[in-house]
Order: structure tokens, then C-alpha cells, then sequence
């Protein structure tokens, strides 16, 4: 079919190339290996010299070999930053709401009120003239007119209105609300108004030949069934006290401890505890040990309650309260009595 | 004649080789690479006859084999490279060249070449071969044999003319 010259050369071809095939499986050192190590080198000289040339053409080859990656990349990454700086933003937000939470948990534990927790999402305006801003709990929850409101400071006022799902709260700092409250660590009753200013409250004493200092701090003192101010709820300390003991009238100004312009997260007392628990909840209050004082409070059963709070709680009011008691219950009406009236004419 | 022939041959292969290993391999271009080497091997081929191109191609294997991204044993890409050549230019008459024909000879050749790569590393042991791959390979190796046989044929035939005259194209 072929040349004859035409077979020959493909035989020996053929054959040599087989003896490559077997000579480099052989393996080992010997003069093929430095044969072929020679051959390999002129080779890749040739491809270095090509290298050099097709070299800035490589890039061609780098974007069609990335450009499908390199947008789903983008496309993934920008995705994935979005929800990281989503994450970041929302956990600052979540970290301020978590330590109001857990400063209206240790008010609502140590305290031993019944809470619901809401979030304030509205503020009425202050050309008004009123304090009352807009929490997102309301019928549905249980809130009912007359509730007390808590925040991890203290009061912050009490509900006014309710809807199913909003209540209206108006707010300690208010001109037309009054409180009756008693100084702690003593048994001094008074009624504390608002007045208008976010940062200061008119504190009248009841007695006006008992002593009050600047920095004492006040607790609400309680009404009937704990409507609308549940017992015990810290509401301020005394910045100053105007008038000496034995005047007529003595006036003393109260910063309330809730800041109600950075209110965020509030605690509507649904049910007041069955004991008053006195100074128990102020914050700043000097318990001998905090650690003694605490587990005592959230026991379960109220009737150890009493006797176990008494014993750490400061010794003038851990004296006062035995001794005291039927005095300031009658008192408790007196005080209590003129404040639901303030509370139906807003 | 044989003198310009050799030299030509010489040239187009080491151009081809340097070009596909220097740029071809590293495009990274989905499934084989393109064997620019093996296009012209049958381009020289289908130009100057089956004796020629047996010989051509076993030299262009050869340098193949000796190239130092090669990993396989010597020898393999000129023998399959050397019968490549030789089927190519004889299966052709050089005097009755119709393109279509050269380009899918070209583009079987390039798919062939990969199964009988695949073939004798299997047959000499190499646990590298990995059949799976192989529809993928086949497939694409035919493709871009094809579109380089666009390319190089009219290429070859134009420098086989200037430079080899008596040839017949």
C-alpha cells in the first residue's frame, strides 16, 4: 500500500519511539536521564523566551478566568457586609435595650411586682404642655387605667389611657400628677408633684418638723391595691430643701431617677407585691451585704419575706417599720386619698 | 526543497509548542487545552503527505515529551502524534482538499488524541488517568481542535506556499 521507503521510516519510528517509552520506565541514572534532562532544558528555554512574550497577554487569561467568580464575589461579599453592619447596628440597639431590661428586672425581682414589659413608641408633643408618651401594650396585655410604669430606675409614671394594643402613660414629671411618697430609710410621708420641668419634682413633706437632707431618696408610698402607685418604687433623691423645720410649709425639689427623656424600654406593674418592700428597690440603698439581701427577696413564699428583708434592710427603717406600723397606715389613706382625685381630673 | 521544508516544519512546531505551552495551557480555558501542536502537525500533514507528517509529528511529540511540564513517560506523545500524522496526511489527497473535511479530520484527530493519551497511561500503569474526566475532555479538546484548525490551516497552507512551491497545494 505504502512505499516501501514510507514503511521503513514509520518502523523506525515507531521503534524508537517505544525505546524512549521503556528506557525512561526503566527509571534510575544513566546517560538517558542526562539525555533527557538536556532536551528538557533547550525545551524550557524555548518556553521561558515564550513566556516572556505571551506574558502580557496572560492577563486576558486571568479575567476570563476570575470574571464569573469575581462578580458572584462581589455579589456574596457585599451581601454578607450588608448583614454584618445590619448585626452591628441592631446590637448596640439590642445592648441598650438589654440593660434596660435587666435594670427593670431587678426593680420588678427585687420588688417583687408583677410586670409587663413594653417599649416606648411614641412621645406626645411637648407643646402640650404634658408628659406622656406611647407604649405598645395595652388591653391585650392586661394593662388596665391607673397602672403604675417602672423602668430600671424607678417611676416613670402611671397609665392614663389604654387601647387594645397602645396605653398612654403620662409621666412623673407632669404638672398635673402628685404622689404620695415617703422618705426612705424613715417613715416621713409627703406628695410629690410634678412639675413640668423633666428634671426636678415638688416634694411637700406631710410633717413639717421632720428632717430632710439633700441626697435622702424617696419611694413611692403606695395606694389602695396598688392603683395608681404601687408601694416601694424608687422615684428620686432630694436635690435641695427650701424652708427650716418648724415652717409652715416645707418644699423640697426631687430629681427623679428615670430619665424620662431617654426612656426606652418600661415595666407596667400589673400587680403590686402583697408586702411593701420598703427601701428594698433603691438602687443606691446601703444594704450591709447585696448578696445576703437579694436571694432573701425573691423567695418564693411572701411570709418569710417580711422577716428576712427586715433584718438587712437599714436599722432606722428595720426599727421603724415594727414599731411604726399602724401609724403610717393611717397615713396611707390620708395620703392616698386626694391622688386618685388628681388622677380623674387629667 | 527538503532543506526550506525541514526548516519550515522546525519553526511552525516550535512556535506551536511554545506558544501552547507558554499561553495556551495557562488561560485556563474550561476542559482540555487546546493542542495548537497537534493542529499543526496535520496542517503539515495534509500538506506534504503522510510520509512527512509521521516524521513531523513524531518530532513535535518528541519535543512534547521533553518539555519540562511534561510529566509522562517520553515517547508516548510522539508515537500518538507520529500515527496522527501519518492517518492525516493519508486519509488527504493534497491535491483534492475540501476544508470542511480537513477541519472535522482535525478536530477527530484532537479527540482521539486524548483518549489514546488516556489509553497508554492506563496500559503503562499511570493511576493518574481518570476516566471520568474523559467525556469532558473529549468533547472539548474536539471543539477547540476545530476552531484552531480554523485558524492554522489556512496559515500553513499560505507559508507551505510561499516557502515550498513545488509542493501542490
Amino acid at each position: 500500500m505504502f512505499s516501501r521507503r514510507t514503511r521503513f521510516v514509520l518502523a523506525a519510528l515507531f521503534i524508537t519511539t517505544l525505546t524512549f517509552v521503556i528506557m525512561d520506565l526503566r527509571g534510575g541514572q544513566g546517560p538517558f536521564t542526562s539525555f533527557r534532562s538536556a532536551m528538557s532544558g533547550a525545551v524550557g528555554g524555548g518556553e521561558q523566551v515564550g513566556s516572556l512574550i505571551f506574558s502580557p497577554f496572560l492577563g486576558v487569561a486571568d479575567w476570563w478566568g476570575t470574571w464569573g467568580d469575581q462578580r458572584d464575589r462581589i455579589a456574596v461579599l457585599t451581601t454578607e457586609n450588608d448583614e454584618l453592619r445590619l448585626l452591628v447596628e441592631r446590637s448596640a440597639a439590642d445592648r441598650a435595650r438589654a440593660e434596660q431590661l435587666d435594670g427593670l428586672l431587678r426593680v420588678a425581682g427585687v420588688g417583687r411586682y408583677e410586670i409587663v414589659p413594653a417599649e416606648v413608641i411614641a412621645v406626645g408633643p411637648a407643646q402640650e404642655f404634658a408628659w406622656t408618651v406611647t407604649i405598645d401594650a395595652g388591653n391585650a396585655d392586661g394593662i388596665e387605667r391607673d397602672m403604675s410604669v417602672i423602668n430600671g430606675q424607678g417611676l416613670v409614671g402611671r397609665v392614663q389611657s389604654v387601647t387594645k394594643n397602645t396605653a398612654t402613660v403620662v409621666l412623673v414629671v407632669d404638672a398635673s400628677i402628685s404622689v404620695g411618697a415617703r422618705v426612705a430609710g424613715s417613715s416621713e410621708i409627703g406628695i410629690l408633684s410634678g412639675t413640668g420641668r423633666q428634671d426636678s419634682l415638688e416634694f411637700q413633706m406631710i410633717d413639717p418638723g421632720a428632717g430632710l437632707d439633700p441626697g435622702q431618696s424617696l419611694v413611692t408610698f403606695g395606694s389602695k391595691r396598688g392603683r395608681p402607685y404601687s408601694p416601694g418604687i424608687p422615684i428620686g433623691e432630694v436635690v435641695s430643701v427650701a424652708g427650716t423645720a418648724g415652717q409652715l410649709t416645707r418644699i423640697a425639689t426631687i430629681r427623679p431617677f428615670a430619665d424620662v427623656s431617654t426612656l426606652g424600654v418600661v415595666g407596667v406593674v400589673v400587680r403590686p407585691p402583697r408586702e411593701d418592700p420598703r427601701d428594698s428597690v433603691l438602687p443606691d440603698s446601703p444594704r450591709p451585704s447585696a448578696a445576703a439581701t437579694v436571694p432573701n427577696i425573691i423567695l418564693p413564699s411572701p411570709t418569710p419575706l417580711a422577716s428576712a428583708s427586715a433584718s438587712p434592710s437599714p436599722s432606722a427603717s428595720a426599727i421603724a417599720t415594727p414599731a411604726g406600723s399602724p401609724a403610717p397606715s393611717q397615713e396611707v389613706e390620708r395620703a392616698a386619698t386626694p391622688e386618685p382625685a388628681t388622677g380623674r381630673s387629667n | 526543497m527538503w532543506g526550506r521544508q525541514t526548516v519550515l516544519c522546525t519553526v511552525l512546531v516550535f512556535a506551536a509548542l511554545v506558544t501552547q505551552q507558554s499561553f495556551l495551557t495557562r488561560l485556563g480555558l474550561p476542559g482540555a487545552t487546546p493542542d495548537l501542536l497537534l493542529v499543526t502537525v496535520i496542517a503539515l500533514a495534509f500538506a506534504y503527505g503522510p510520509l512527512t507528517g509521521a516524521v513531523v509529528g513524531f518530532g513535535a511529540g518528541m519535543a512534547l515529551d521533553f518539555a519540562p511540564s511534561t510529566a509522562g513517560p517520553i515517547g508516548v506523545a510522539a508515537l500518538i502524534f507520529m500515527v496522527m500524522g501519518f492517518v492525516s496526511g493519508a486519509a488527504v489527497d493534497p491535491r483534492d482538499r475540501n476544508p470542511p473535511v480537513l477541519i472535522g479530520i482535525i478536530g477527530l484527530s484532537c479527540g482521539a488524541s486524548v483518549i489514546a493519551f488516556a489509553a497508554i497511561g492506563s496500559i503503562l500503569g499511570d493511576v493518574r488517568v481518570d476516566w471520568e474526566q474523559a467525556p469532558t475532555l473529549l468533547l472539548t479538546a474536539t471543539l477547540y481542535g476545530a476552531l484552531l484548525g480554523l485558524a492554522v490551516v489556512p496559515v500553513v497552507t499560505i507559508l507551505v506556499g510561499k516557502i515550498t512551491p513545488e509542493v501542490v497545494l
